[in-house]
């Protein structure tokens, strides 16, 4: 790993925090290995990395969310390990997160002061020194808002400035925005840069986490580039290029496990969607899916991608547009429905939404075709049992028997289940959203076999990833999506990670619903 | 300057405000409406003495209804608040008994002390056990139930071996008010401001509002629900104590039932059972709608088994009406989220 810490002279100050290889695990899944840079005082820090790179993470130990596993907080000078946000606000660090996390029931007044109240003789809340406060903090924000207004109702944007309003009721050190611009109009994201500045040259230390590169390249005084979890250089923003952030980002060589597709024969449309939209989340989304063919679906967490898979699926119906499967023009209603018309769809989150887990894998498998295993509604138990054993061989399942419950297996074996249940039903189209989130290397491999084999024999799939190696790997084609619009349609020859990375983080003009 | 973010639907916004505001005078309304009923179906309904009976019958549901509402702001609920009722009021009399010199600072503080211990038991298992709300209580219900029987060997308290003064304080008056309306009305204004006031009420809301939320910001969850609960406790512990004074001869099945009442009227009264939403003040109106509806179908002479079914269907409007306005706020809180 190319690290390059220290590639330029130290600033003057000292910083005002420091990491020193902080490292952190869930269970045997590694969400930070060795993270160590540090943040100045009056000055933004950019932190950019893919999906998944451990920024999160890196914020929630920083405001005292999450433990570290290894590693020090230096705040001053002196090492700090705060037990909870409270104690991380109260020592001058406070976070914004990508979705605000307010309290609907209570006003815009009480939320700004929740944890600080101002409080009258007796000990009771001072409403007036409270709203008064409230006020004044959201008008260095340019706001206007009702601070007596209950929560529940207000628009996003609304919402975060409620939250940085918030934030800038302590006395600041560092403040911590994760995605803040993501639901903010352009004028709004303006304003919200107006006071990051404001701040900045108040000597508060901002941390700026986003997808948009033209913000890190219009913000920010540092850069640091998370990847796989890794720390991957700390440099001034001027020595930065967009390619080579972009490059720095996504630069993990090719895993040489995943398997180049197979010139495919590839047959007729079986999927066609057409101006698709579901008010506020996506809108005018067209494209084609063709027997034979893998499909990928780049884009950034939150672009919508799932959503429109679960539209066309029929979980939740669109508001626009229509899908055609097979030739026949179907309005999106259930599930139920997209399933006898031959669509499939694996869940991104298939422990909560794919397969009942306390079942055996005989019963997971053979859910959704009990109908055609029973005889007078009776399910045939035998037949049940060889449709199900033959199913597991054939997706290679490990598993100590066909009654074990699906909860005993590991992540990749669950996801292999998976396949056969939904195969079962014998789709001509299938979607899979994340397939190979969450499951080791190997069972990442016969994942993407799978898939391939799958096209092989004639099927038409949709595979949605974050992984962009992987989606390069398996797709024969890469429709990119951005904040809810189709931006991109690459195809293989002439798709590369910085393609599509660099789609994927564009500026979309936004459209309000 | 007006550059705001425009509102998801200007008019979903105000409806959602507007309904959370003043559930309270939706109950107050229902009431009315109520009341006026009655009123031209039965002319004994309307007069002084029988508005008195209404209200002196609704005050000891209206403070039960009270500690059940605080503990579900905090999204959680007690179904053993009618067992903590039954065991502070057998307890408490059954030393009342055994001690003639029981004074009545002792008789205040003996309920208190019993009824929080027994919210504070729930609590922790809700808290720190992890034991989803309506388990644990289900099975403290049963517990502190069992504990009464085990205690009283099927024995009762006889009115006669109380001391008098506890038997008539609380059916005296106050300038023409009955004394046990002005303790419940005084209550329920006092956990009413104390919620709306006081930081720690502020964040029994929060807690209950949005659990994520409270995650993020650092509050001790664990801490607030085990507070609410034995706040809960503490208000069924005078809620026991006066039961058992007004119907002097205590028996362990007193009170039984009681928890299916006190979520009635919390319900009836605008308390969400989703959390963070309503007032006590809303929940003793509950109480008293329900002893209306009492009060009233047995001056019109209708049937007993009648009165189940209409309140059945109080409650299933009611909440209703909650789960509408909940899910208009899962809405909004959702259109912020794509992932």
């Amino acid at each position: 790993m190319d690290t390059e810490v220290g590639a330029v002279a130290p600033k003057d100050d000292a910083p005002l925090l420091s990491l020193r290889g902080i490292a952190k695990f869930f269970g045997p899944v590694n969400a930070l290995e060795d993270v160590s840079f540090d943040i100045y005082p009056g000055r933004v820090h950019g932190l950019v990395g893919e999906n998944g790179a451990g920024k999160s993470t890196l914020v929630k130990i920083i405001t005292g969310l999450e433990q570290p596993n290894a590693g020090t907080v230096i705040l001053d000078g002196a090492a700090v390990q705060f037990g909870n946000p409270i104690e991380a606000r109260e020592n001058g660090v406070a976070a914004v997160y990508q979705d605000p996390k307010l309290f609907p029931h209570l006003t815009v007044a009480e939320n700004i002061a929740m944890g600080a109240y101002p409080r009258t003789a007796i000990g009771s809340v001072n409403r007036r020194a409270m709203e008064d406060n409230a006020r004044r903090l959201l008008a260095r924000l340019g706001s206007e808002l009702d601070v007596r207004a209950l929560v529940a109702g207000l628009s996003v944007a609304e919402h975060q400035f409620i939250e940085i309003a918030r934030a800038l009721a302590y006395d600041l050190k560092l403040l911590i925005l994760d995605e803040p611009t993501s639901a903010l109009t352009p004028s709004e994201a303006e304003r919200l840069f107006a006071v990051v500045r404001q701040l900045r040259d108040h000597g508060t230390a901002v941390v700026l986490i986003t997808h948009r590169l033209e913000e890190i390249e219009l913000m920010s005084d540092d850069i640091t580039v998370l990847r796989d979890r890794r720390h991957i250089a700390t440099l001034p923003a001027r020595a930065f290029t967009r390619d080579k952030l972009v490059q720095m980002m996504v630069g993990r060589p090719l895993e040489s496990l995943f398997t180049a597709p197979t010139h495919r024969q590839i047959g007729r449309e079986v999927l066609s969607v057409s101006n698709l939209g579901l008010a506020g989340v996506f809108s005018d989304i067209s494209f084609t899916l063709r027997a034979g063919e893998v499909v990928g679906m780049g884009g950034l967490v939150g672009a919508g991608r799932s959503e429109i898979a679960k539209t066309v699926f029929g979980i939740t119906p669109p508001t626009a547009g229509e899908v055609c499967l097979d030739g026949s023009v179907i309005a999106p209603k259930s599930p139920r429905q997209m399933l006898a018309a031959g669509l499939a769809y694996l869940p991104e989150d298939r422990d909560r939404d794919g397969l009942v887990m306390a079942e055996t894998i005989t019963h997971n498998i053979t859910l959704p075709i009990l109908k055609r295993l029973s005889r007078l509604s009776v399910i045939d138990r035998g037949r049940e049992r060889t449709t199900a054993a033959t199913a597991a061989e054939t997706y290679r399942v490990r598993m100590a028997s066909i009654e074990a419950a699906v909860a005993s297996l590991s992540g990749g074996n669950r996801q292999k289940v998976a396949f056969a249940k939904w195969l079962g039903t014998n789709p001509k189209a299938l979607i899979l959203d994340e397939p190979t989130h969450g499951i080791d290397i190997g069972s990442k491999a016969q994942v993407h076999e799978m898939i391939a084999q799958l096209a092989d024999q004639g099927l038409a799939v949709l595979v949605i990833s974050s992984d962009l190696p992987e989606l390069l790997a398996v797709s024969d084609r890469i429709l990119v999506i951005a904040e809810g619009a189709l931006v991109a349609e690459i195809p293989r020859a002439e798709a590369s990670q910085e393609k599509v990375m660099a789609a994927a983080a564009q500026k979309v003009e936004r459209k309000r619903a | 300057m007006t550059t705001q973010a425009p509102a998801p639907t200007g008019s979903s916004r105000s409806l959602m405000q507007f309904a959370l505001r003043l559930r309270e005078a939706g109950v107050l309304v229902f009431l009315i409406v109520l009341g006026l009923t009655f009123t031209l179906l039965s002319p004994q309904f309307l007069t002084v003495q029988n508005l008195t009976v209404v209200a002196s019958s609704a005050s000891i549901l209206a403070i039960a209804a009270c500690a059940q509402a605080i503990v579900l702001f905090t999204k959680n609920l007690d179904v053993s608040v009618g067992s903590i009722m039954g065991m502070v009021a057998y307890l408490t009399a059954d030393y009342a008994a055994n001690h003639p010199g029981i004074t009545p600072v002792e008789l205040v503080v003996i309920p208190l002390v019993i009824g929080g211990g027994l919210g504070c038991i729930n609590g922790l298992l809700v808290a720190l056990g992890k034991v989803p709300a309506l388990i644990a209580t289900l099975g403290t219900m049963s517990l502190y139930r069992g504990a009464t029987y085990i205690y009283a060997h099927g024995q009762e308290v006889t009115s006669s071996r109380l001391p008098h003064w506890m038997l008539s304080s609380v059916d005296a008056r106050l300038a023409g008010f009955p004394v046990i309306v002005l303790v419940a009305a005084v209550i329920v204004a006092l956990v009413g401001w104390w919620l709306s006031a006081f930081p720690l009420g502020r964040r029994i809301y929060a807690v209950g509002s949005n659990q994520v939320a409270a995650w993020f910001f650092g509050l001790r969850t664990e801490r607030v629900i085990v507070f609410a609960y034995v706040a809960c406790g503490f208000l069924c512990g005078v809620a026991g104590l006066l039961y058992a004074a007004r119907v002097g001869t205590v028996t362990v099945v007193l009170a039984t039932g009681w928890e299916m009442s006190s979520l009635a009227a919390a319900v009836i009264g605008g308390v969400s059972v989703s959390g963070g939403s309503g007032t006590v003040v809303g929940a003793a109106l509950g109480a008293v709608v329900l002893a209306t509806i009492d009060n009233g179908l047995v001056l019109m002479g209708v049937p007993e088994f009648w009165r189940m079914f209409i309140q059945g269907c109080a409650i299933v409007a009611a909440v209703a009406v909650d789960a509408m306005i909940a899910t208009g706020i899962r809405r909004s809180l959702g259109r912020q989220r794509r992932g």
